[in-house]
C-alpha cells in the first residue's frame, strides 16, 4: 500500500494537503452537524407541519407562521423582547466597560476582585434566579427592600407588579452579562498604548476627553466583538425570564422564547413553536449580519 | 514511512469521526433495554428519585409474583421525553401519569383502549373512578391507580393561640386569614405572618389548578359538557361572582390575607406554610409528608376545604395506568395493571419505607381505607373529600391548553386589581371556545 501510493501521491499532494485539515476537523464538525445543524434543519422542517410524533406529521404549509405572527400574545411579546434584549445588551456593555476601567491593572488584589466579579457568569442561571428572587422578596425581609427601608422607601413588589417586573428582570440580566463583557473589554484595554495616556496627561486633557479620544477608539475591536455577541444573544433572551418570572405576572415579562416554550411544551404545538423559533432565527441572523456590516464599514473608514 | 504515518493519522481521524457518529446514533435510538423481550415490560412513571424508590418496591413485588421483569424508568420531564419516544414509534409498554393528561395522550394516538373487564380485579374499583377514564369516543383509556383531593392544611397552634376554630365557610376563611396576618399568631412581636398560601402564577397553569377549588365552591365551571361536545362556561354569572370574590378578598383585599408575591408564586417557591410564615394552605395530601417535618406534625391539622355558596367541592386528581399504543404485550400489561390495582399492590405503594414518598395517595381499590393502611386518621379527611366533595378536570378533551389559558386570564385579573372581571372572563371564554374548536369539540 505505502509503496504503490508514493508516485500518484505527489501529484495529488496539494489536494490531500487541503483535505487533511478537514479530516482533523471532522469529529468536531460531525458533532456540530449532529447536535446543532441537523436539529436546526429538523426544526425548520417541522415548522411547516402539524406535528404529531406518533400519528405522523401533517403538512400545513405556512399555516404555523401565519398563526404565530397573527397571535396577539406573540405580538405583545415582541415589545417585551426588544426592551429586555436591548436593555440587557446595552446595560451589560456599559456596566462591563465601567467594571473594566475600574479593575484594569496588574495588582494581585485586582486579580482577586476580577475573579469575584466574574462569578455571576459561571454560576448556573437557575441559582442566580433563586438568589435574585430572594433579594427581590416583596417585604422588608428581602435584601433590596431592607436596604430601601433604610432610605425610608417602603417595600416594592419588584416581581409581582407588572410595571416593574420587566425592569427587575433586566437588572438581573445585566448583572449576569456584564462581567463577560468586562473580560473582553479588559483584553482590549491591555492593548492601549500607555504613551498616549502620558501624552494626554501632559496636554492636560479631562477624564472624559481621555475616554472619548483615546480609550474608546483603541478598544474598538473589543467593542465590535461585544456588540456582535449582543446582537446574537439579545433577542433570544429566555433563561433570565424562565428562572425569575416565567412571563408573569399577567404576561408582563412574556418574551418571544417563553411564548414559544409554552406553545411547544405546555400546549403540545411543536409545529407552532418551531415556526416561532425560525422567525427568531431569521431576525437574529439579519441583525448579526447588519451589525457585522456596520462594523466592517467602520473599520475601513 | 511518512505515508504510513499519514495514513495512520487519517485512520485515527476517521475512527474519531466514526465514534462521533456512533454515539449520535445511539442517542437517537430507543435506548430501551430489551424492548423486544416478551418477559420484560418497560414502565415509565413521572417521578423524582424519592417516589421512584417506592415504585421500585412495587415492581420488585410484581416480578417476584409473576416472573415478568420490569425495566423501570422514572422520568421527571415526562412529556418532553414521551414526545421524543413517540417520534421513534416505540412507546413504553406501561405509563403511570396524571389523570388530566389522558385526553391529550389519546388525541395523539399514544394510548391503547382498555376494556375494564379484561383487568383482573376490576370490580374493586368503583364505577365513579372508572368513569373518570372514559375518552371522547366512549372507550376507556386508563386504569385508575391513585386519587387525591385537596384539603386545607391549617396551623393548629395558631388557631389555639388566637382562640379561633378552623374555618368552614369562605367568610370564616377570611376572618381566620386576617387574624393570622394581624394578631401575631407566632408571638414574635413582629407583623410577619400571612393568612394563606396561594400559588397564583400562570406557569404550568397553577392559578387555574389552585383556583379551580374556589370556582367549584362558587358554582362555576371552566367548561361544561354539551351533548357530545363541550362549551366554555367562564362567562357565567357564577364565574363572574366567584372570580370577583377571589380578586376583591384574596388578591386585592387586605394586605396579608395571602402571602406576599402570590401572583408570581408556583408550588415550588410558595414555601410560606413550611417556613412558618403562613397559616393555611389549600393543597394536595402529598404535602403531608413534607409538612410533618416542617412546620411539624403536631403544629397543623388537615381539615375539609371551607364551603362557598355552592358547597365545598375541591379539585381531585391523581394518576392512571396507561398502556402505550402498539406495544404488543397486552397480556403482560394487563397482569401488571391487575397487580397495581390489587389490594396487595396498592398497599405497598401506600406505605413509606425509609422516609420515601408513597405513590398511591387515596387507593382506587375500594376494599382499602387510606387512614387504616397508613394508621393516620388525617387521611380519612382526604378520602372523604375525594369521595363526597370533589371534582376532576374534564380529561376526555386535551385539557392542557384550556387550563393554561384559564390560568393566564385569572393571573391577569388578579394582578390588575382595577381590571374589569366581567370583560376579562368574556375574553377568556372566547379563547376557550377557540381551544375547543381546535379539538373539534365545540358544539
Amino acid at each position: 500500500m505505502t509503496a504503490t501510493v508514493t508516485a500518484p501521491a505527489r501529484r495529488r499532494g496539494f489536494s490531500r494537503k487541503a483535505v487533511l485539515p478537514w479530516l482533523f476537523l471532522a469529529p468536531g464538525l460531525l458533532l456540530a452537524l449532529v447536535f446543532k445543524f441537523l436539529p436546526m434543519g429538523k426544526g425548520i422542517w417541522l415548522s411547516f407541519f402539524k406535528v404529531r410524533p406518533f400519528l405522523g406529521d401533517k403538512w400545513v404549509g405556512l399555516d404555523n407562521y401565519t398563526r404565530v405572527l397573527g397571535d396577539h400574545r406573540f405580538q405583545d411579546a415582541v415589545g417585551h423582547t426588544l426592551v429586555l434584549g436591548v436593555g440587557i445588551s446595552l446595560g451589560a456593555i456599559l456596566v462591563g466597560f465601567l467594571l473594566a476601567l475600574l479593575l484594569e491593572g496588574q495588582a494581585r488584589s485586582l486579580k482577586l476582585v476580577r475573579t469575584a466579579v466574574f462569578l455571576p457568569v459561571v454560576t448556573a442561571t437557575a441559582v442566580v434566579g433563586e438568589l435574585w428572587r430572594l433579594m427581590y422578596y416583596p417585604t422588608s425581609d428581602g435584601l433590596i427592600n431592607n436596604a430601601l427601608g433604610f432610605l425610608g422607601i417602603g417595600p416594592t413588589q419588584f416581581l409581582d407588579n407588572p410595571g416593574t417586573a420587566l425592569w427587575a428582570t433586566m437588572v438581573m440580566g445585566i448583572w449576569m452579562g456584564a462581567p463577560y463583557n468586562m473580560v473582553i473589554i479588559l483584553a482590549g484595554l491591555a492593548g492601549v498604548d500607555r504613551s498616549l495616556y502620558e501624552a494626554a496627561a501632559m496636554d492636560g486633557v479631562s477624564l472624559w476627553q481621555r475616554l472619548r479620544y483615546i480609550t474608546l477608539p483603541a478598544i474598538r475591536p473589543a467593542l465590535g466583538i461585544v456588540l456582535t455577541l449582543a446582537a446574537i444573544r439579545g433577542l433570544r433572551v429566555f433563561t433570565e425570564v424562565y428562572v425569575l418570572t416565567f412571563g408573569g405576572p399577567a404576561g408582563s415579562t412574556e418574551v418571544w422564547m417563553t411564548r414559544a416554550y409554552t406553545l411547544g411544551f405546555t400546549r403540545n404545538d411543536i409545529g407552532g413553536a418551531s415556526a416561532a423559533s425560525v422567525v427568531l432565527l431569521c431576525v437574529t441572523l439579519l441583525l448579526t449580519v447588519t451589525v457585522n456590516h456596520l462594523r466592517k464599514r467602520g473599520d475601513v473608514r | 514511512m511518512g505515508d504510513r504515518r499519514r495514513s495512520r493519522r487519517l485512520a485515527a481521524a476517521l475512527a474519531a469521526a466514526g465514534l462521533a457518529l456512533g454515539t449520535a446514533a445511539c442517542g437517537s435510538g430507543s435506548g430501551s433495554a430489551g424492548s423486544g423481550d416478551p418477559k420484560t415490560l418497560e414502565v415509565w412513571t413521572r417521578s423524582n428519585p424519592d417516589s421512584a424508590a417506592t415504585y421500585d418496591r412495587v415492581f420488585a413485588a410484581f416480578t417476584k409474583k409473576t416472573g415478568i421483569r420490569i425495566d423501570y424508568q422514572p422520568v421527571v420531564n415526562f412529556d418532553q421525553q414521551l414526545q421524543s419516544r413517540a417520534s421513534t414509534k416505540d412507546l413504553p409498554d406501561v405509563m403511570i401519569n396524571d389523570t388530566a393528561l389522558m385526553g391529550s395522550y389519546q388525541s395523539q394516538g399514544l394510548l391503547k383502549p382498555i376494556d375494564p373487564a379484561s383487568i383482573t380485579g376490576h370490580g374493586q374499583i368503583t364505577a365513579k373512578s372508572w368513569s373518570s377514564t372514559v375518552g371522547i369516543d366512549g372507550r376507556h383509556y386508563g386504569i385508575p391507580y391513585s386519587r387525591q383531593a385537596q384539603t386545607l392544611m391549617i396551623r393548629k397552634d395558631w388557631l389555639h393561640k388566637l382562640g379561633l376554630r378552623a374555618p368552614t365557610t369562605w367568610q370564616e376563611l377570611l376572618t381566620v386569614a386576617k387574624a393570622f396576618a394581624d394578631r401575631d399568631p407566632d408571638g414574635d412581636g413582629k407583623k410577619d405572618t400571612y393568612g394563606m398560601v396561594a400559588p397564583g402564577s400562570a406557569m404550568n397553569g397553577y392559578t387555574a389548578w389552585w383556583g379551580a377549588n374556589f370556582l367549584w365552591q362558587g358554582g362555576a365551571n371552566i367548561i361544561e359538557k354539551d351533548g357530545s361536545g363541550y362549551r366554555p362556561a367562564m362567562d357565567s354569572a357564577a364565574a363572574v361572582r366567584t372570580v370577583t370574590w377571589m380578586k376583591d378578598n384574596l388578591f386585592c383585599g387586605d394586605n396579608g390575607v395571602l402571602q406576599p408575591g402570590a401572583v408570581s408564586a408556583i408550588t415550588g417557591t410558595a414555601t410560606d406554610f413550611q417556613d412558618g410564615n403562613a397559616g393555611m394552605y389549600l393543597t394536595g395530601p402529598y404535602n403531608i409528608t413534607t409538612f410533618d417535618t416542617t412546620p411539624g406534625k403536631a403544629r397543623y391539622e388537615v381539615v375539609p376545604a371551607p364551603a362557598g355558596p355552592a358547597g365545598n367541592d375541591v379539585l381531585a386528581d391523581g394518576e392512571n395506568v396507561y398502556f402505550g399504543a402498539r406495544t404488543g404485550k397486552t397480556a403482560q400489561e394487563r397482569a401488571l395493571a391487575a397487580f397495581l390495582i390489587s389490594a396487595e399492590g396498592q398497599k405497598i405503594a401506600m406505605t413509606s419505607v425509609g422516609g420515601h414518598q408513597p405513590v398511591v395517595r387515596i387507593p382506587t381499590n375500594s376494599t382499602l381505607d387510606a387512614a387504616k393502611v397508613r394508621g393516620d386518621a388525617r387521611w380519612s379527611v382526604v378520602q372523604k373529600a375525594y369521595e363526597t366533595a370533589s371534582e376532576q378536570f374534564p380529561n376526555a378533551p386535551d385539557f392542557a391548553p384550556i387550563k393554561q389559558d384559564t390560568a393566564d386570564s385569572l393571573n391577569a385579573i388578579f394582578t390588575y386589581c382595577g381590571s374589569d372581571v366581567r370583560s376579562g372572563l368574556k375574553e377568556l371564554n372566547d379563547t376557550l371556545a377557540g381551544d375547543l374548536k381546535d379539538q373539534d369539540l365545540l358544539k
